[in-house]
């Protein structure tokens, strides 16, 4: 009896591992993005959603989702096609203005995702015993070693492997046993209420479901990977994936943080509090469970984050790129680069700054950004010169159009009950 | 006639710029500016104005324009309409094919983005001269000129500096100068091979291989063989087997074996087909042997004669043959069987009586490598004896090819990443 149990175990640990093997063979691009969206901002939003909101807003996963596979589809393709990325088309479809301003908008935005993602690596720490002090510095150090040193591409395995830890949400959801009836309910029933702090949910959440950081990441992804037009089923077929593997994690985080957090009337203030939420899976390992994968998270975007931010810029400006120049080639380069880390860490260092609403607002701004860079995607999109034959269809057109006007309009109401 | 024109315009300047009948209405404003394509500075000749009323686009030749100092002003009463242009083959638009695009510095050769466009006043005609690729243009461009100066030279006592590119050093990557490339593309030949080769590598897949099939056989040839293997791969994929097979012939064979060995088989097969028999067989041949191993480094370029050969005749052979060798450091001796016998450096031969024969002046005791050594064992031997190339055996000690200098650097600079 006792044998075959330990048969079985053994099989699906080597089944899980040849599936997790499988994983890293087929993940390419859009896995990859989907991954990092599951960042700091990531992580901490949905833990909020559920913790203050229970599953009220999880519907909202659903239309999210949709509009998360159009837009990347569109990312994809338009880099497919023209083998440029973004912000070099808007540069040149645009103009030199337009452009600059846009720039101007993503550093903005992105500074706020390189602060937030730094906020999620403190926190992490702070859970371990490790102060501020020392975990930040050396977290913008270790990024910016894995970068100028060229040493990503091996490392980015890693840590993919290391968002394994989502499934300890997945699991905590099926042991807290969830009255699965109710939580269907909650989907064919979206409820919705137009007060501020629910608004502000929803932006956020399609904000660092759909970040704009993201659409720039994931299409000069493609460009670099040089995929062509007969591969690009493969490529339509790996960002689908990758989104439906977020937002199993979204809606498990969220599930978990409502079962556990906001049953129990807990606000999240701190990490530790949204830790809480994996105590009926790792019991008081619960803590270390999600500081691990807090760290994790936060390292693997804020190596993806600052250096793409830093080519989009460059790129966009006619600056000299490339990690592989000396800092006399391409000053600015790796003035904007070391900005964005150093800003984004010393931030953090500032005595006291308090970890989750930096996380996030950020996201909440990513959410009132995106509408912008959705318009400039549709409008892109669909010339029919630059996209041949590739345009998008009337759904497609109809859907992202719908996403961004949502999104405006509820950045409208929101800024209207605020004010 | 005189336009009242001022010596130079950027481009921005025009940009957007309003434009009045004579009765001294307001018409419209500037989208665009039409420029003849001639050697070496493009003239000018007419305007693009999107008029106020539903946006429609007119065209407005040079001619027509009474003047453009203080207001644009134009004579005549009607405009017409733009849809009836000039022929793409001659002129072009200004903002939409250069402003903002990527073009090749072949001055400096790199890829740079297009901020303004500098035009000078000659003969009151307006003529492109320069592209500003400068972070001024850009500021310019932005309306943020004034200030951006004001702050610099108040912090820091600087002042920024327009950088111009001449317009004989730039070629166009975009719109419909990708079809006349092939044309223009003298402007790319004379650079480096190997600067050719990054600036491929720097542009996006459509400009990669429009410009690569603009490239005259020899030029892709040598671009190719700098060009790192991924790119490499793609572009083959883009071009005919006839024009591939031509390129692989003009390279050296050891890069040509490494290119084909990366290509699907069916794909190496057709190229193969295609090309010269003696040439395909001596690829055919390189390409069996292993990647990393001595086999995988070496050329079949070489020079190679029997002992009785004399140093005068051997001169004329390497004179003759020495555009297609990869390998003319040194001229190796076989016998009949093709069993390395010795080897003469070029410093030998020139040294030596016109009379003698080789066997009188070859170095019998040889340094050589198995076709199957391993490539670090080839570079440790190179870095002991400091040899511009090595010899590799099989083991009857028959000849089957040498290994340059240039393939050990490249396994060098390749662990090195």
């Amino acid at each position: 009896m006792e044998k075959s149990y330990a048969r079985s175990v053994s099989g699906s640990i080597r089944s899980m591992w040849r599936m997790v093997g499988l994983f890293l063979i087929l993940a390419g691009p859009g896995i990859i993005t989907s991954n990092v969206d599951n960042d700091a901002g990531g992580i901490t939003t949905y833990s909020l959603t559920g913790a203050n909101f229970g599953l009220k807003l999880i519907w909202t996963l659903i239309p999210i989702m949709i509009a998360l596979i159009i837009i990347q589809e569109m990312c994809a393709r338009m880099g497919v096609v023209t083998g440029k990325g973004l912000s070099d088309l808007i540069r040149e479809k645009f103009g030199a203005k337009i452009a600059f301003y846009l720039i101007i908008g993503i550093f903005l935005t992105n500074m706020g995702n390189v602060i937030s993602e730094f906020a999620g690596l403190a926190a992490g720490m702070e859970i371990f015993g490790v102060n501020r002090f020392i975990s930040v510095p050396l977290g913008a150090f270790i990024v910016w070693w894995i970068v100028v040193k060229g040493t990503y591409r091996s490392v980015e395995k890693a840590f993919l492997i290391a968002c394994v830890f989502y499934l300890s949400y997945i699991v905590t959801g099926v042991i807290v046993k969830p009255d699965w009836g109710h939580v269907f309910k909650q989907f064919i029933n979206p409820q919705l209420s137009l007060n501020p702090s629910e608004m502000t949910m929803i932006i956020g959440l399609v904000g660092t479901t759909i970040a704009p950081w993201m659409q720039f990441y994931l299409q000069a992804s493609i460009v670099e990977k040089g995929i062509k037009i007969e591969e690009y089923k493969f490529a339509r077929f790996d960002i689908v994936m990758g989104s439906i593997i977020v937002h199993i994690v979204a809606f498990f985080i969220i599930l978990v943080c409502a079962e556990t957090l906001f049953k129990n009337g807990i606000r999240i203030e701190t990490a530790k509090d949204a830790a809480l939420s994996l105590q009926p899976l790792a019991g008081k390992y619960c803590t270390y469970l999600f500081a691990f994968g807090l760290v994790n998270a936060s390292l693997f975007a804020a190596s993806i984050l600052p250096l793409s931010t830093t080519y989009l810029i460059c790129e966009g400006l006619g600056w000299e790129t490339g990690i592989n120049k000396k800092f006399a080639e391409a000053p600015q380069f790796y003035g904007v680069y070391s900005l964005l880390i150093f800003l984004g860490a010393g931030i953090i260092l500032y005595p006291n700054v308090p970890l989750i609403p930096i996380m996030y607002f950020s996201q909440v701004i990513n959410g009132m950004a995106l509408p912008f860079v959705l318009i400039f995607m549709l409008l892109l999109i669909n010339d029919k010169k630059l996209m041949m034959g590739y345009t998008n269809g009337h759904v497609f057109n109809a859907i992202a159009w719908v996403t961004a006007v949502v999104m405006i309009v509820f950045t409208l109401v929101l800024l209207i009950r605020i004010i | 006639m005189n336009h009242n024109l001022k010596d130079f315009y950027f481009f921005s300047d025009f940009l957007n710029r309003r434009v009045y009948k004579p009765s001294g209405q307001k018409i419209g404003k500037i989208l665009d500016m039409v420029a003849e394509r001639g050697d070496p500075y493009p003239m000018v000749i007419g305007i693009v104005i999107r008029t106020k009323a539903r946006g429609k686009r007119f065209y407005l030749p040079w001619e027509k324009i009474f003047q453009i100092e203080p207001r644009l002003t134009f004579s005549g009463d009607e405009l017409r309409d733009f849809k009836f242009l000039l022929s793409e083959k001659d002129t072009f638009l200004v903002r939409e094919e250069v402003m903002d695009r990527q073009i090749v510095d072949t001055f400096g050769a790199k890829v740079v983005r297009v901020n303004d466009l500098h035009f000078l006043n000659m003969d009151s005609r307006l003529r492109l001269v320069h592209v500003d690729v400068g972070f001024r243009g850009l500021m310019r461009r932005v309306g943020w000129e004034k200030t951006v100066d004001h702050i610099l030279r108040w912090l820091f006592s600087y002042d920024l500096t327009n950088k111009l590119i001449s317009w004989q050093y730039v070629q166009l990557l975009s719109g419909s100068d990708l079809l006349r490339l092939s044309v223009s593309q003298k402007k790319l030949s004379p650079l480096h091979p190997a600067d050719l080769a990054d600036i491929i590598e720097d542009l996006s897949g459509r400009d990669r291989s429009a410009i690569f099939h603009a490239l005259d056989t020899e030029t892709a040839a040598d671009a190719l063989e700098e060009i790192v293997p991924k790119i490499q791969k793609a572009l083959m994929e883009t071009i005919t087997v006839e024009k591939a097979s031509d390129i692989v012939e003009e390279m050296s064979p050891s890069e040509a074996a490494d290119l084909l060995a990366d290509l699907s088989e069916e794909r190496a097969e057709e190229i193969l087909g295609e090309m010269e028999q003696e040439k395909a067989e001596d690829l055919r041949e390189l390409l069996v042997h292993q990647d990393e191993t001595a086999g995988g480094l070496m050329t079949t370029a070489y020079l190679s004669m029997t002992p009785e050969v004399t140093v005068e005749a051997a001169i004329a052979r390497l004179r003759a043959e020495s555009p297609n060798l990869d390998i003319i450091d040194y001229i190796y001796v076989l016998n009949e069987e093709n069993v390395l016998q010795g080897v003469v450096s070029i410093r030998d031969i020139f040294a030596a009586q016109s009379l003698q024969p080789l066997s009188g002046i070859e170095v019998p005791r040889l340094v050589s490598v198995k076709v199957d050594t391993d490539q670090d064992e080839v570079v440790k031997l190179f870095m002991k004896y400091g040899f511009r190339a090595l010899p590799v055996v099989d083991k009857d000690k028959c000849l089957k090819g040498v290994i340059g200098f240039r393939s050990v650097l490249d396994v060098l600079s390749h662990d090195r990443g």
